[in-house]
């Protein structure tokens, strides 16, 4: 449903993505790891539209998105979060939820925005303002909820197991089992942590330098010598 | 209906009946009113695209401008009927706001800029395209605005009727956006637009969308203005004072209110031409400066929200 | 009809001259402190009125104001420095206002004391013609440019090689990193405003010696400077002072090939042209402005 090809991205003459090519389907939740500054979060914003690669491809839904607007790209099935929260400001919480599902959906679903509201636990915060009512963890749900709300087919969660506790990450992991079986979403998932993605994702891409190293299930990944030599490298340096 | 309906259902009927019954046959009071509710019309439609667009503009009598010439000419050259050729003006003012597209994806002092560029450029197409509209030496006679159903809306009372009128669909259009989801969106668009347009908000359309309906309602306003003065040139219709009587009412009044650019243009106006006019018979706008100045550092929000803020 | 041309390109240079000292102030408190000073134009019609009344007070040549003419715009534009920086809320929308309105006030002010009537100098030897070649000028005209190209210079020097030319630079590109380094922005900003206001006295004076002036003029410049200051982009004087040259000869030029009255056309085409077409104006280092 996803694919990326020969996607190469440069910042100022440096390039941060390098040919980078990845096929994923509908029904995949795939992990993506690498060391801080491997090129993950410039993916996904090649993917959702913020940044324009030099070179190569966007195709979801075999539709190339090249050429389609952020926001367009959004209405047709593209979600995504920020690893720094980026509540919209001024509304609350659910009125956070009515925008996405307004605009990203194009209808208005009361109903499934309680569902949402519920799932990521947010009922109660509803009606906080969500710029400046709401704790760090709550910011993100709301992420997640947000990209919930615009019905996406694919969901780029960008670190949003980060900060939490063993017991928060188990149950916010079991939300996103939820979410990836109830609404059959595919779900692209950037995450630090080798053991939660290895427990979450049945595939793992490991990205390095802006390339892919490795692609596989977590136990081929993880045992690759070049993958282990970028962990410790950078991680344990 | 709960006291607030009530209450603005008597406001309304003391608008249309009790004003001019009271002041209907003096034709200077009604003249005064006339002219501020003019500014207030203008005033709401800065304000909207203030509030809800997150833009300022210094050039609002670009729009007021092309609004009353269009609508003059409309009728004059073409023969058109008046109550016809104001709501077209309005939409000549939206064709013409179209060639500011590009200038909506500037950022604030950029914005407010361009758009006084396009009044200027406005004014000088206005003096110099004279085979269309006759150049410095202006527009006279020209038509009045009708009889309709028995009422002579010509007369000050009846014109009174259509600005009232007028201003009435501005504000319910105005509150209409606000409450709608777009005015939700737009709301969020000011301090997060990159967080509103990956959730597929198109930003810079529904920026777009507040160019032309601002444009539109000051466009109508200059048709009213050209249509009860019966004479335009230049030099007036797209003076400045069009941009800035306008701004000072607004932030006078509250420029995120509702009824904050209707009561900023009521006391402004009325406070200039009855009180600074006659202190300060030329420059009486050094007042309005002390006053916008006065605003912007003691109470940029307006006086509305002052008063509520101490009411509550 | 060459000769015109040329006649027209060395009085738009002339002209240029004296929009790069308008330009300058503005751009400078522009990159300093991300304010535009819409009073700015104002400060230098008050400067001009100030060598109005030395002449017609004083009797004195207007050349004699410029020291009055300096106090006055720089007084007025720490003035404006000091109310904008009491703005905490939404600052680079209500300082463009608040710096809007006391143009309104001076503006006025200026109505007020001196009426709405043109003035110009009356210095004979002033408006004495100079040839250079086969070009003419009024010798104030030539006064004005040389003057302006001395200053400009100096304020180039000064800001290359200064303490707070150098703290003035970084405050424009790194506000909060000449912070960590010691550099008060406060200061600096006012140090800027300052400056632009002692270019303002100056070419308050040049303006007043080679052309009329009158109250509305104010708004004028003030468009002027700021559409100067688009099309160099922000960031080096020499850019400026190019900038200044291009809208006087574009404006001269339009003057002799259709007619004054489009003049300021000119000018407002060259503006959106600049602003659309090249986001980081004509000389600019890259910096966004959408």
């Amino acid at each position: 449903m996803l694919e990326l090809a020969n996607v190469t991205v440069q910042f100022g003459g440096l390039s941060a993505v390098k040919d980078v090519s990845l096929r994923m389907g509908s029904d995949e939740m795939v992990g993506l790891v690498g060391p801080n500054g491997a090129g993950k979060t410039t993916l996904f914003n090649v993917i959702s539209g913020l940044v324009k690669p030099i070179h190569g491809r966007v195709l979801f839904d075999g539709v190339d998105v090249m050429h389609e607007p952020d926001y367009k790209r959004a209405r047709l099935g593209l979600g995504r979060t920020f690893q720094i929260p980026q509540p919209m400001h001024e509304l609350t919480v659910r009125e956070n939820l009515v925008v996405a599902q307004r605009f990203g959906a194009g209808r208005v679903d009361a109903a499934r925005i309680d569902e949402i509201l519920e799932l990521l636990q947010l009922t109660e915060q509803a009606g906080r303002d969500a710029a400046t009512g709401l704790a760090l963890q709550e910011l993100k749900r709301l992420e997640v909820a947000k990209a919930l709300a615009t019905e996406p087919k694919l969901l780029l969660l960008d670190e949003v197991l980060a900060g939490l506790e063993t017991q928060g990450k188990r149950l916010f992991m079991e939300k996103l089992r939820e979410v990836h079986a109830r609404y059959r979403i595919g779900i692209l998932i950037i995450e630090h942590d080798i053991e939660t993605i290895s427990s979450l994702c049945p595939r793992v891409v490991v990205l390095d330098f802006g390339q892919i190293i490795a692609d596989g299930t977590p136990q081929q990944v993880f045992n690759d010598p070049a993958v282990i030599r970028s962990y410790t490298g950078v991680e344990h340096a | 209906m709960n006291q607030r309906n009530f209450l603005f259902a008597v406001l309304l009927l003391a608008t249309y009946v009790l004003v001019p019954a009271v002041f209907g046959d003096n034709n200077y009071v009604m003249g005064l009113i006339i002219s501020a509710l003019i500014v207030a019309g203008i005033a709401i439609a800065w304000a909207l695209l203030g509030n809800l667009g997150g833009m300022v503009s210094f050039g609002h009598a670009a729009f007021f401008g092309v609004g009353s010439y269009a609508s003059a000419l409309l009728t004059m050259k073409l023969g058109w009927p008046v109550l016809l050729a104001m709501p077209m003006a309005g939409l000549i003012a939206v064709l013409f706001s179209a060639a500011m597209l590009p200038a909506l994806r500037l950022s604030g002092p950029y914005f407010a800029l361009a758009i006084l560029a396009y009044a200027q450029i406005f004014r000088i197409l206005a003096t110099e395209m004279d085979w269309l509209t006759q150049g410095a030496k202006g527009l006279s006679r020209i038509p009045t605005l009708p009889v309709l159903f028995g009422i002579d809306l010509g007369s000050r009372s009846g014109s009174y009727l259509v600005i009232v009128t007028l201003l009435a669909a501005f504000i319910a259009c105005y509150a209409w956006v606000r409450r709608s989801h777009y005015g939700t969106a737009l709301r969020a668009m000011h301090d997060s637009e990159q967080a509103t347009r990956v959730v597929g908000v198109n930003s810079v359309m529904l920026k777009a969308w507040m160019l032309f309906l601002s444009a539109f309602m000051t466009g109508v306003i200059g048709a009213f203005n050209a249509h009860t003065i019966n004479f335009l040139e230049p030099d007036y219709a797209f003076g400045g004072g069009w941009s800035v009587l306008p701004i000072v009412a607004a932030i006078f009044g509250g420029y995120r209110t509702l009824s904050g650019p209707v009561i900023g243009a009521l006391c402004i106006y009325l406070i200039d031409q009855l009180l600074f006019k006659s202190l300060l018979p030329t420059g009486h706008q050094i007042m309005l400066g002390v006053l916008l100045a006065a605003m912007i550092l003691f109470a940029p929000d307006g006086l509305l929200p002052l008063f509520r803020r101490r009411h509550a | 009809m060459a000769e015109l041309i040329l006649q027209a390109l060395y009085s738009g240079l002339l002209n240029g001259g004296v929009y790069a000292l308008m330009a300058i102030g503005l751009a400078l408190s522009f990159g300093t402190m991300r304010v535009i000073n819409l009073a700015h134009g104002e400060l230098v019609l008050l400067a001009a009125y100030m060598a109005y009344v030395v002449e017609s007070r004083l009797d004195l040549s207007p050349l004699a104001a410029i020291p009055l003419a300096m106090a006055v715009a720089c007084a007025g534009s720490a003035l404006v420095y000091l109310l904008v920086a009491r703005i905490r809320k939404n600052r680079e929308l209500n300082s463009l206002m608040l710096s809007f309105a006391i143009g309104i006030i001076i503006t006025n002010a200026v109505l007020l004391i001196w009426s709405g009537d043109i003035h110009s100098t009356g210095s004979v030897s002033l408006q004495e013609a100079v040839q250079l070649g086969s070009l003419y000028s009024m010798r104030s005209e030539l006064y004005g440019f040389l003057a302006s190209l001395v200053l400009v210079t100096l304020l180039w020097q000064w800001l290359a090689k200064s303490w707070y030319g150098r703290a003035v630079r970084a405050v424009s590109s790194q506000r909060d990193a000449a912070k960590l380094m010691g550099i008060n922005p406060a200061k600096t900003e006012l140090i800027s405003f300052l400056v632009a206001g002692l270019l303002a006295g100056c070419a308050g004076v040049a303006l007043y010696s080679s052309s009329v002036i009158q109250p509305s003029l104010g708004h004028a410049l003030t468009v002027k400077a700021f559409i100067i200051t688009v099309l160099a982009g922000v960031g080096s004087v020499p850019g400026v002072l190019a900038a200044s040259v291009l809208l006087g000869i574009t404006e001269a030029l339009t003057v002799t090939l259709w007619s004054s009255a489009v003049q300021e056309l000119a000018g407002m085409l060259l503006f959106l042209l600049v602003l659309f077409v090249l986001p980081n104006g004509l000389f600019g280092a890259a910096r966004r402005r959408a």
